[in-house]
Protein backbone atom coordinates (compact mmCIF):
# COMPACT_ATOMS: atom_id res chain seq x y z
CA UNK A 1 0.00 0.00 0.00
CA UNK A 2 1.98 2.95 -1.11
CA UNK A 3 1.23 6.30 0.54
CA UNK A 4 3.08 7.62 3.39
CA UNK A 5 0.42 7.50 6.71
CA UNK A 6 3.01 8.96 8.60
CA UNK A 7 3.03 12.22 6.31
CA UNK A 8 -0.31 14.18 8.23
CA UNK A 9 1.62 13.50 11.91
CA UNK A 10 4.73 15.82 13.39
CA UNK A 11 6.69 12.23 13.19
CA UNK A 12 9.34 13.27 10.44
CA UNK A 13 9.48 16.37 12.19
CA UNK A 14 10.63 14.85 15.41
CA UNK A 15 12.86 11.94 13.39
CA UNK A 16 14.58 15.12 11.99
CA UNK A 17 14.77 16.73 15.85
CA UNK A 18 16.32 13.23 17.04
CA UNK A 19 19.29 12.67 13.77
CA UNK A 20 20.30 16.41 14.84
CA UNK A 21 19.97 15.66 18.51
CA UNK A 22 22.13 12.74 18.19
CA UNK A 23 24.90 14.17 15.92
CA UNK A 24 24.98 17.50 18.36
CA UNK A 25 25.89 14.88 21.17
CA UNK A 26 28.60 13.44 19.48
CA UNK A 27 30.43 16.66 18.36
CA UNK A 28 29.99 18.05 21.85
CA UNK A 29 31.32 14.85 23.14
CA UNK A 30 34.14 15.13 20.87
CA UNK A 31 34.58 18.69 22.49
CA UNK A 32 34.90 17.68 25.99
CA UNK A 33 37.18 14.61 25.13
CA UNK A 34 39.33 17.09 23.96
CA UNK A 35 39.52 19.31 27.05
CA UNK A 36 42.97 20.04 27.82
CA UNK A 37 44.33 19.28 24.29
CA UNK A 38 46.42 22.08 23.50
CA UNK A 39 45.60 24.51 20.11
CA UNK A 40 42.04 22.98 20.30
CA UNK A 41 38.96 24.56 19.14
CA UNK A 42 35.64 23.62 19.84
CA UNK A 43 33.04 22.81 17.54
CA UNK A 44 29.34 22.58 17.68
CA UNK A 45 26.59 22.10 15.65
CA UNK A 46 24.30 25.46 15.64
CA UNK A 47 20.87 24.75 16.86
CA UNK A 48 19.67 28.35 15.49
CA UNK A 49 20.61 27.40 11.99
CA UNK A 50 18.84 23.70 12.17
CA UNK A 51 15.81 25.63 13.87
CA UNK A 52 15.73 27.53 10.84
CA UNK A 53 16.00 25.06 8.32
CA UNK A 54 13.14 22.95 9.97
CA UNK A 55 11.16 25.54 9.73
CA UNK A 56 11.33 26.51 5.74
CA UNK A 57 11.33 22.50 5.15
CA UNK A 58 7.96 22.60 7.15
CA UNK A 59 6.28 25.52 5.55
CA UNK A 60 7.80 23.82 2.49
CA UNK A 61 5.90 20.77 2.79
CA UNK A 62 3.09 22.91 3.87
CA UNK A 63 2.91 24.41 0.64
CA UNK A 64 2.71 21.45 -1.60
CA UNK A 65 -0.24 21.41 -4.41
CA UNK A 66 -3.05 20.88 -2.00
CA UNK A 67 -4.39 18.81 -5.09
CA UNK A 68 -2.19 15.94 -3.99
CA UNK A 69 -3.84 14.41 -1.45
CA UNK A 70 -1.56 13.51 1.54
CA UNK A 71 -1.82 9.92 1.47
CA UNK A 72 0.06 10.07 -1.56
CA UNK A 73 3.30 11.39 -0.24
CA UNK A 74 5.83 9.72 -0.24
CA UNK A 75 9.06 9.69 1.39
CA UNK A 76 10.97 10.89 -2.05
CA UNK A 77 14.79 12.19 -1.89
CA UNK A 78 13.54 15.58 -2.88
CA UNK A 79 11.20 16.00 0.77
CA UNK A 80 12.78 19.27 2.49
CA UNK A 81 12.37 17.87 5.42
CA UNK A 82 14.60 15.10 4.29
CA UNK A 83 17.15 17.49 3.23
CA UNK A 84 17.46 19.01 7.06
CA UNK A 85 19.53 16.20 7.91
CA UNK A 86 21.63 15.80 4.81
CA UNK A 87 23.16 19.23 5.35
CA UNK A 88 24.25 19.33 8.31
CA UNK A 89 27.83 19.47 7.89
CA UNK A 90 27.25 22.95 7.10
CA UNK A 91 26.25 24.16 10.31
CA UNK A 92 29.10 22.83 11.48
CA UNK A 93 30.99 25.39 12.41
CA UNK A 94 34.49 26.23 14.36
CA UNK A 95 33.69 28.46 17.45
CA UNK A 96 36.21 31.16 17.75
CA UNK A 97 36.61 31.32 21.59
CA UNK A 98 37.30 28.22 23.33
CA UNK A 99 34.16 27.83 25.55
CA UNK A 100 34.86 25.98 28.83
CA UNK A 101 34.14 22.89 30.14
CA UNK A 102 30.76 23.84 32.13
CA UNK A 103 29.33 25.42 28.93
CA UNK A 104 30.32 22.38 27.01
CA UNK A 105 28.07 19.96 29.50
CA UNK A 106 25.48 22.06 29.63
CA UNK A 107 25.38 22.23 26.14
CA UNK A 108 25.11 18.74 26.14
CA UNK A 109 22.40 18.77 28.84
CA UNK A 110 20.77 20.91 26.78
CA UNK A 111 20.82 18.54 24.20
CA UNK A 112 19.61 15.80 25.95
CA UNK A 113 16.52 16.88 27.55
CA UNK A 114 15.78 18.29 23.88
CA UNK A 115 16.38 14.91 22.66
CA UNK A 116 14.58 12.83 25.33
CA UNK A 117 11.21 15.18 24.30
CA UNK A 118 11.51 14.10 20.76
CA UNK A 119 11.45 10.55 21.51
CA UNK A 120 8.56 11.03 24.38
CA UNK A 121 6.62 12.87 21.49
CA UNK A 122 7.43 10.28 19.00
CA UNK A 123 6.59 7.39 20.98
CA UNK A 124 3.00 8.81 22.21
CA UNK A 125 1.96 9.37 18.24
CA UNK A 126 3.44 5.85 17.57
CA UNK A 127 0.99 4.34 20.14
CA UNK A 128 -1.86 6.86 18.86
CA UNK A 129 -1.52 5.11 15.62
CA UNK A 130 -1.38 1.70 16.62
CA UNK A 131 -4.95 2.74 18.97
CA UNK A 132 -5.90 3.81 15.74
CA UNK A 133 -5.02 0.58 13.24
CA UNK A 134 -5.72 -1.65 16.09
CA UNK A 135 -9.31 -0.66 17.22
CA UNK A 136 -7.78 -1.32 20.68
CA UNK A 137 -8.09 1.75 22.54
CA UNK B 1 -41.00 -9.75 25.53
CA UNK B 2 -38.17 -9.14 27.48
CA UNK B 3 -36.16 -8.31 24.83
CA UNK B 4 -38.57 -5.74 23.03
CA UNK B 5 -38.90 -3.59 26.53
CA UNK B 6 -34.90 -4.28 27.08
CA UNK B 7 -34.45 -2.23 23.78
CA UNK B 8 -36.45 -0.14 24.83
CA UNK B 9 -34.91 0.65 28.13
CA UNK B 10 -31.32 0.58 26.28
CA UNK B 11 -32.85 4.06 23.49
CA UNK B 12 -33.85 5.84 27.03
CA UNK B 13 -30.67 4.89 29.15
CA UNK B 14 -28.58 7.19 25.77
CA UNK B 15 -28.32 10.29 27.51
CA UNK B 16 -27.55 12.17 24.64
CA UNK B 17 -30.26 13.99 23.69
CA UNK B 18 -33.30 14.64 25.74
CA UNK B 19 -36.28 12.05 25.68
CA UNK B 20 -38.16 13.53 22.72
CA UNK B 21 -40.22 10.78 21.11
CA UNK B 22 -39.91 11.40 17.19
CA UNK B 23 -37.23 9.11 15.95
CA UNK B 24 -36.01 11.71 13.14
CA UNK B 25 -35.24 14.11 15.30
CA UNK B 26 -33.31 12.14 17.46
CA UNK B 27 -31.22 10.36 14.97
CA UNK B 28 -30.63 14.05 13.51
CA UNK B 29 -29.09 15.72 16.62
CA UNK B 30 -27.31 12.70 17.45
CA UNK B 31 -25.65 12.05 13.58
CA UNK B 32 -25.02 16.06 14.64
CA UNK B 33 -23.54 15.58 17.88
CA UNK B 34 -21.55 12.54 16.59
CA UNK B 35 -20.04 14.93 13.59
CA UNK B 36 -19.08 18.01 15.78
CA UNK B 37 -17.04 15.70 18.27
CA UNK B 38 -15.45 14.54 15.35
CA UNK B 39 -14.30 18.11 14.50
CA UNK B 40 -13.58 18.95 17.63
CA UNK B 41 -11.09 15.59 18.02
CA UNK B 42 -9.83 16.88 14.76
CA UNK B 43 -9.17 20.68 15.83
CA UNK B 44 -7.38 19.70 18.73
CA UNK B 45 -4.84 17.11 17.20
CA UNK B 46 -4.34 20.18 14.53
CA UNK B 47 -3.26 22.17 17.78
CA UNK B 48 -0.75 19.54 19.31
CA UNK B 49 0.68 19.03 15.82
CA UNK B 50 1.24 23.28 15.55
CA UNK B 51 2.55 23.48 19.17
CA UNK B 52 5.28 20.70 18.85
CA UNK B 53 6.19 22.13 15.57
CA UNK B 54 6.37 25.38 17.06
CA UNK B 55 8.49 23.61 20.06
CA UNK B 56 11.08 22.44 18.05
CA UNK B 57 11.34 25.33 15.53
CA UNK B 58 12.49 27.30 18.44
CA UNK B 59 9.26 29.12 19.21
CA UNK B 60 8.52 30.66 22.14
CA UNK B 61 6.55 27.03 23.17
CA UNK B 62 6.43 26.42 26.89
CA UNK B 63 7.37 22.42 26.76
CA UNK B 64 4.90 21.31 29.75
CA UNK B 65 2.25 23.38 27.59
CA UNK B 66 2.80 21.43 24.62
CA UNK B 67 2.94 17.88 26.54
CA UNK B 68 -0.39 18.78 27.93
CA UNK B 69 -2.18 20.00 24.40
CA UNK B 70 -0.60 16.56 23.02
CA UNK B 71 -2.11 14.12 25.60
CA UNK B 72 -5.80 16.19 25.83
CA UNK B 73 -5.33 15.03 21.92
CA UNK B 74 -4.68 11.69 22.95
CA UNK B 75 -7.49 11.61 25.09
CA UNK B 76 -9.85 13.12 23.37
CA UNK B 77 -8.97 10.72 20.40
CA UNK B 78 -9.11 7.53 22.63
CA UNK B 79 -12.17 8.30 23.88
CA UNK B 80 -13.88 8.88 20.21
CA UNK B 81 -12.57 5.79 19.12
CA UNK B 82 -13.97 3.64 22.45
CA UNK B 83 -17.35 5.70 21.94
CA UNK B 84 -17.22 4.71 17.81
CA UNK B 85 -16.41 0.92 18.88
CA UNK B 86 -19.18 0.61 21.67
CA UNK B 87 -21.60 2.22 18.41
CA UNK B 88 -20.34 -0.86 16.20
CA UNK B 89 -21.14 -2.90 18.60
CA UNK B 90 -24.90 -1.73 19.36
CA UNK B 91 -25.41 -1.85 15.54
CA UNK B 92 -24.46 -5.43 15.30
CA UNK B 93 -26.31 -6.41 18.42
CA UNK B 94 -29.51 -4.57 16.49
CA UNK B 95 -28.46 -6.48 13.27
CA UNK B 96 -28.80 -9.73 14.97
CA UNK B 97 -31.88 -9.18 16.32
CA UNK B 98 -34.38 -11.94 14.67
CA UNK B 99 -37.79 -10.54 13.75
CA UNK C 1 13.39 26.62 31.22
CA UNK C 2 16.14 25.85 29.25
CA UNK C 3 17.60 29.31 30.04
CA UNK C 4 17.91 28.16 33.44
CA UNK C 5 21.01 26.04 32.53
CA UNK C 6 22.68 29.21 30.80
CA UNK C 7 22.12 31.36 34.34
CA UNK C 8 23.29 28.49 36.33
CA UNK C 9 26.43 28.28 33.55
CA UNK C 10 27.38 31.69 33.93
CA UNK C 11 27.32 31.45 37.50
CA UNK C 12 29.77 28.81 37.37
CA UNK C 13 32.44 30.43 34.49
CA UNK C 14 31.87 33.23 37.24
CA UNK C 15 33.08 31.62 40.44
CA UNK C 16 36.05 29.50 38.35
CA UNK C 17 37.23 32.80 37.26
CA UNK C 18 36.84 34.37 41.06
CA UNK C 19 38.80 31.10 42.38
CA UNK C 20 41.55 31.35 39.64
CA UNK C 21 42.03 35.40 40.77
CA UNK C 22 41.92 34.20 44.73
CA UNK C 23 44.66 31.39 43.92
CA UNK C 24 47.12 33.78 41.92
CA UNK C 25 46.73 35.92 44.91
CA UNK C 26 48.09 32.99 47.15
CA UNK C 27 50.45 32.13 44.86
CA UNK C 28 51.66 35.40 44.61
CA UNK C 29 51.88 35.82 48.61
CA UNK C 30 55.37 36.53 48.96
CA UNK C 31 56.33 37.85 45.41
CA UNK C 32 58.39 40.72 46.13
CA UNK C 33 58.90 41.38 41.78
CA UNK C 34 55.91 41.82 39.95
CA UNK C 35 55.24 40.64 36.45
CA UNK C 36 57.47 42.70 35.01
CA UNK C 37 60.44 42.13 36.96
CA UNK C 38 59.93 45.41 38.71
CA UNK C 39 60.70 45.75 42.04
CA UNK C 40 57.13 46.33 43.07
CA UNK C 41 55.44 43.96 45.29
CA UNK C 42 52.10 41.22 43.62
CA UNK C 43 49.51 43.40 44.22
CA UNK C 44 46.19 41.48 45.39
CA UNK C 45 43.60 40.79 41.89
CA UNK C 46 39.55 40.58 42.41
CA UNK C 47 37.49 40.11 39.75
CA UNK C 48 34.08 42.56 39.95
CA UNK C 49 30.78 40.10 38.96
CA UNK C 50 28.12 41.90 37.64
CA UNK C 51 24.06 41.14 36.78
CA UNK C 52 23.65 40.21 33.23
CA UNK C 53 20.89 40.31 31.24
CA UNK C 54 21.32 39.16 28.18
CA UNK C 55 20.41 35.38 29.33
CA UNK C 56 17.40 34.32 29.73
CA UNK C 57 16.33 37.42 30.17
CA UNK C 58 12.89 37.03 28.64
CA UNK C 59 10.65 36.54 31.75
CA UNK C 60 13.40 38.58 34.31
CA UNK C 61 15.60 35.82 35.40
CA UNK C 62 19.48 37.56 34.78
CA UNK C 63 22.74 35.60 34.91
CA UNK C 64 25.65 37.03 36.21
CA UNK C 65 29.09 37.79 33.96
CA UNK C 66 32.73 39.06 35.42
CA UNK C 67 32.55 42.94 34.31
CA UNK C 68 36.26 43.38 35.15
CA UNK C 69 39.24 41.75 36.99
CA UNK C 70 41.17 44.35 39.30
CA UNK C 71 44.18 45.15 41.18
CA UNK C 72 44.36 46.55 44.19
CA UNK C 73 46.28 49.39 45.42
CA UNK C 74 47.41 49.00 48.64
CA UNK C 75 50.45 50.03 50.74
CA UNK C 76 52.65 46.74 50.91
CA UNK C 77 53.98 45.02 53.82
CA UNK C 78 57.56 46.14 54.78
CA UNK C 79 59.38 43.52 56.47
CA UNK C 80 62.68 44.54 58.29
CA UNK C 81 65.69 42.74 56.50
CA UNK C 82 68.96 45.01 56.83
CA UNK C 83 71.13 42.27 54.73
CA UNK C 84 69.08 41.65 51.81
CA UNK C 85 69.92 42.42 48.18
CA UNK C 86 66.98 44.05 47.37
CA UNK C 87 66.12 46.17 50.78
CA UNK C 88 65.44 49.63 50.01
CA UNK C 89 68.40 51.75 50.31
CA UNK C 90 66.98 55.30 51.57
CA UNK C 91 63.98 56.88 53.04
CA UNK C 92 61.02 56.17 55.65
CA UNK C 93 61.44 51.98 55.02
CA UNK C 94 65.52 52.07 54.65
CA UNK C 95 66.76 48.27 55.41
CA UNK C 96 63.29 46.80 54.85
CA UNK C 97 62.26 44.73 51.83
CA UNK C 98 58.77 45.36 50.42
CA UNK C 99 56.19 42.14 50.42
CA UNK C 100 52.58 41.82 49.12
CA UNK C 101 49.63 42.63 51.41
CA UNK C 102 47.28 39.42 50.93
CA UNK C 103 45.69 38.53 54.07
CA UNK C 104 45.51 34.76 53.44
CA UNK C 105 42.72 34.20 55.96
CA UNK C 106 40.29 36.36 53.64
CA UNK C 107 41.46 34.64 50.58
CA UNK C 108 40.38 31.45 52.20
CA UNK C 109 37.31 32.87 53.05
CA UNK C 110 36.40 33.94 49.72
CA UNK C 111 37.76 30.80 48.46
CA UNK C 112 34.87 28.66 50.58
CA UNK C 113 32.39 31.07 49.60
CA UNK C 114 33.31 30.65 45.89
CA UNK C 115 32.98 26.97 45.70
CA UNK C 116 30.10 27.15 47.95
CA UNK C 117 28.65 29.19 45.20
CA UNK C 118 29.53 26.94 42.49
CA UNK C 119 28.22 23.89 44.54
CA UNK C 120 25.16 25.38 44.93
CA UNK C 121 24.55 26.34 41.41
CA UNK C 122 25.58 22.62 40.31
CA UNK C 123 22.68 21.82 42.82
CA UNK C 124 20.23 24.18 41.04
CA UNK C 125 21.70 22.57 37.33
CA UNK C 126 20.54 18.84 38.87
CA UNK C 127 17.30 20.27 39.86
CA UNK C 128 16.85 22.13 36.31
CA UNK C 129 17.51 18.95 34.76
CA UNK C 130 14.81 16.95 36.81
CA UNK C 131 12.07 19.26 36.27
CA UNK C 132 12.84 18.93 32.40
CA UNK C 133 12.95 14.60 33.01
CA UNK C 134 9.91 14.88 35.11
CA UNK C 135 8.12 17.32 32.73
CA UNK C 136 8.11 13.82 30.04
CA UNK C 137 5.97 11.95 32.43
CA UNK C 138 2.83 14.46 31.22
CA UNK C 139 2.92 11.99 28.00
CA UNK C 140 4.64 8.78 29.74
Amino acid sequence: MSGDIFGPTTIPVLQEVLSFSQARHGVLAGNIANYGTPGYQTRDLSVDTFQQRLKEAIAAKNEQPSYVSPGLMTDEPGDPLKNVSRNMSTILHHDGTNVGLEQQVTEMSKNQMLHNLAITIMSSQFRLLQAAVSERV
Amino acid sequence: MAPLTSLGSISTALPLSPGSSAAPKDASSFKNLLLESLDHVNSMQKDADLAVQQLVTGGDANPAEVLTAVQKADLSFRMMMQVRNKLMQAYQEIKDIRI
Amino acid sequence: MLSALDISTSALVAQRMRLNAISSNLANMSSVRNENAELAPYQARYVVLQTDDSQGGSQGAAGVKVASVETETVEPRYKYQPGHPLAIKSGQWKDHVAYPQINMTTEFVDALEATRAYEANIGVMEITKNLGLQTLRILA
